[in-house]
């Protein structure tokens, strides 16, 4: 597609190079909203970057090992833990942006606002599928190794029976050590769903605000020109809502009210001296 | 899809290569042009966080200098004196200045002189000056469309606008596609001349540096003809998903306003028909009615399955489900009741209007012979109470158009009827149209019954029998379409301008029909684009109509004639 640039030839060498100086020092200071923004982006590259590790500690436990896996599982916890914690404080933190009052910075916040509340809700989504894929490939695994290792038990310990009949106590070990291995199991798995529940309870809170926030892409929502008429009508309702309050507080009955209340206390307190001082 | 990624490749251009928070700054016209292109989301992520009109930024004055500004705008002298106001006292960081169409060295000169402060980072051409509101339809939304109905002697000033602005969209659409046409116009018509001539004399003369672009590639035609020629397809009830909608309720830039139409929910209340975004908008906009009503069911009926699994949440992993599956299931529910409300309220129009009724007559009219039988059809339903006003005066404009010459006596009934059942449709207005578009003024063979090939065309079809009464219409625009393939559009009735022929197979046509194009005709350009003859066919308008948009131009330009002096 062809473009045109249009040079300003009218402007003399030497003042072409002002703009570029001028030009770093005209963006001025923002406003302190945009500190808030700021930290609330920093927050989701970084969540970004855990994600990122977090995949990488969920490929690594999922591969066979030979140590007991407890370290991996005990950085995929932190890590999962930390970004969620790392989600809900930004998502906090965007409750601080909304402005009250209509004004063109009010929409600039606003907009500000649905922006990282679209990335906080894509990322809590993200965290959720890999947490979800990861148990569910963990329970696979889990289950066919133990499956395996029952099968296994069971016929060792058929076959040790038809041998002797003295190793009963044998017999009884294997059933105590089976027993105790499915115990272990089903606590395992109540903490994991206790965990899941917990995690999907903090993410419908979570995905309950930001579904406010968020625009849902391809309804009248998401059109610039509905967007624009918003703004004109809110700013310009606001600019009369404005008038009104000045009007009002000029002719504030309340002023009035209270400066002849206190007129008349201290007409009050001098006659009361004077009556002190006559009597 | 070329027409709206072109607009979404420049919108990106002017993005990139700006840092940090952004304002965009827009006018009425470009307002339009980008939102059929660009969504509020997108330009979210682009770290653009406010959009205004050029209008209403002076009104406020606090100061923004942390935001940089980005202007969009035509170049137009009102949109120059705003930015002249704007650049004397700043209020944004940077100022990014993008027109969508050739600035005049003028322009250029006041706008340096105005920049005292220096904040003018760049100014730029960037020629996204269309809307492009479907993948091969264009529309260019001119204000005063009906100029194009009157001579030039009764308007001249405005009239020069019009067909300024109508050359700038045609200009900056061969920019976009970067390529430079060969000019043919329809021989009847001097607006389409005009237009041709100075669209000429851009491409090849004043500009001809920017429009010349690679040789090698073949050249496409730019045809510009007049909606006179076919003022039956405008006029007629449309039954297809997307006309239908224009037409009973009207579509603008995409979006369908619901709000005068009935008691709506208030989130349906305006809602968007765009095919790039809504899928089952896609699959269905060029399906007939009955068709759709079975589409929608079978949607709702998937949707329902959702729902229905969604409400048995029993275990841990149902709920997780949900939870994870919730942002598309709730995107389908709106898509859905969009869908639902629209073909609900259109089948109330249709009920509440008698217009399958009159709809075969209108067909009837258009396609088939007979004209006993269409005089009687006509005055049944002139006298059926239950047929509106405006439906009246189009069943005997179409009517007029066909049996004009057949029998003037039945005619003069027909206008005396309806001069008694509505003195608001005075029948001056038939009367109008017929001296505009009538069969002496019309190059097209628009009833099939002029050369032999035709004739025998509608014979042959006459007797296989139609699919689909109320869809068996074809507009001027399909014959056309077929002679360009063809290779047989007569010179006599499309001259060339200039001493730019074609060489070649043709393999691109833009057809720009002044006076607008209908959704109807777009829908023709897109089957045929869709049937793979080797041509690439892209459609244009002034506005797009519908039927009421039409009477309307038609009575603007009628009160117009009637008051000037100049008209006889």
């Amino acid at each position: 597609m062809a473009v045109r640039e249009r040079a300003v030839d009218t402007v003399s060498p030497c003042l072409v190079l002002v703009p570029i100086i001028k030009g770093a020092l005209t963006v001025g200071l923002p406003p302190a909203w945009v500190e808030v923004s700021e930290e609330i982006a920093a927050n989701v590259q970084r969540v970004r970057t855990e994600m990122a590790e977090l995949a990488k500690a969920h490929a690594k436990a999922l591969m066979p090992s030979f140590g007991d896996g407890k370290e991996d599982q005990h950085l995929i916890e932190s890590l999962s833990q930390e970004i969620a914690s790392l989600i809900k404080r930004s998502e906090k933190k965007l409750q601080r942006l909304s402005a009250a009052g209509p004004s063109e910075d009010s929409n600039v916040r606003k907009n500000v606002q649905r922006s990282l509340a679209t990335d906080l809700q894509n990322l809590s989504m993200e965290l959720r599928k890999k947490q979800s894929t990861y148990l569910k490939r963990l329970r696979q695994q889990k289950e066919g190794q133990d499956g395996d290792d029952l099968e296994m038990n069971l016929n060792g310990s058929r076959s040790k029976i038809e041998d002797d009949n003295m190793d009963n106590m044998v017999f009884n070990e294997h059933q105590m050590a089976k027993l105790k291995k499915s115990e272990a199991f089903t606590a395992e798995r109540e903490r994991v769903i206790q965990q899941v529940m917990e995690s999907v309870n903090e993410l419908v809170q979570i995905m309950k605000d930001l579904s406010v926030l968020v625009i849902d892409q391809g309804t009248i929502v998401d059109r610039i020109d509905y967007n624009i008429q918003n703004v004109a009508t809110t700013v310009e309702e606001g600019l009369k809502q404005l008038q009104k309050a000045e009007r009002t507080r000029k002719h504030g009955g309340m002023v009035t009210c209270a400066t002849v209340l206190i007129i008349m206390c201290f007409i009050m307190l001098v006659a009361l001296i004077l009556k002190e001082i006559f009597l | 899809m070329v027409l709206v990624s072109a607009v979404r490749d420049y919108i990106n251009r002017m993005l990139q290569d700006i840092s940090g928070m952004k304002v965009l700054i827009l006018d009425s016209q470009t307002v339009s042009i980008v939102s059929v292109a660009y969504s509020q989301s997108e330009l979210l992520q682009k770290e653009v966080f406010l959009v205004e009109l050029v209008d209403s930024i002076s009104k406020s004055k606090e100061s923004m200098s942390h935001l940089k500004a980005i202007f969009f705008l035509r170049p137009t002298s009102e949109n120059i004196h705003h930015l002249r106001r704007q650049l004397a006292s700043p209020r944004f960081g940077e100022y990014h200045l993008f027109f969508s169409n050739m600035l005049k060295d003028t322009q250029i000169h006041i706008l340096a002189d105005s920049d005292e402060h220096e904040v003018v980072q760049q100014v730029q051409e960037f020629y996204a000056d269309f809307v492009a509101s479907d993948p091969f339809h264009f529309s260019l939304n001119v204000p005063s469309n009906h100029l194009y109905m009157l001579p030039a002697v009764v308007d001249p000033s405005n009239l020069q606008n019009f067909c300024d602005r109508v050359v700038d969209g045609i200009a900056a659409i061969f920019l976009a596609l970067k390529r430079r046409p060969f000019i043919r116009y329809q021989r009847t018509s001097d607006i389409a001349k005009r237009i041709a001539q100075e669209t000429t004399k851009l491409m090849y003369q004043q500009e001809s540096g920017l429009f010349d672009f690679r040789r090698t590639d073949i050249s496409p035609l730019l045809l510009i003809i007049d909606r006179r020629d076919d003022p039956v397809t405008p006029l007629l009830n449309q039954w297809t998903y997307q006309a239908m909608v224009h037409e009973l309720i009207g579509i603008q830039d995409n979006k369908v306003d619901l709000r005068s139409i009935g008691k709506i929910p208030k989130d349906q209340q305006e809602v968007v028909l765009s095919s790039e975004q809504d899928a089952f908008f896609k699959a269905n906009m060029y399906e007939n009615f009955g068709d759709i009503g079975l589409n929608i069911k079978r949607l709702v009926d998937e949707f329902q399955q959702i729902a229905k699994s969604n409400q048995k949440i029993q275990t841990i992993e149902d709920m997780a489900k949900f939870v994870d599956n919730y942002p598309e299931y709730k995107k389908m529910h709106g898509n859905v009741s969009k869908h639902v409300t629209l073909v609900t309220e259109m089948s109330k129009i249709v009920e509440e209007h008698k217009l399958m009724l009159v709809s075969q007559t209108e067909q009837d009219l258009a396609c088939n012979g007979g004209q006993v039988a269409a005089f009687e059809a006509v005055t049944n339903l002139l006298n059926n109470e239950s047929i509106s006003d405006i439906d009246c005066l189009r069943l005997v404009m179409l009517y007029a158009l066909r049996y004009e010459k057949e029998s003037p006596v039945q005619l003069m009934q027909l206008f005396n009827k309806l001069a008694s059942r509505s003195p608001k449709y005075k029948p001056g207005l038939v009367q109008f149209l017929l001296k505009q578009a009538g069969v002496d003024k019309r190059t097209g063979d628009l009833y099939g019954n002029r050369d032999l090939l035709n004739i025998a065309r509608n014979m042959a079809r006459g007797l296989k029998g139609v699919e689909n009464v109320y869809t068996q219409h074809q507009p001027l625009l399909f014959q056309t379409m077929e002679s360009i393939t063809k290779g047989r559009l007569r010179d006599v009735d499309y001259p060339y301008i200039g001493n730019h022929f074609q060489q070649g197979r043709l393999q691109e046509v833009v057809i720009f029909i002044v006076g607008g194009t209908t959704y109807e005709e777009s829908r023709s350009v897109a089957l045929q684009n869709a049937s793979n003859s080797g041509i690439r066919f892209i459609l244009g308008g002034s506005v797009v109509l519908n039927s009421k948009r039409f009477l309307k131009d038609l009575e603007e330009a009628q009160r117009i004639a009637r008051s000037s002096p100049a008209v006889v």
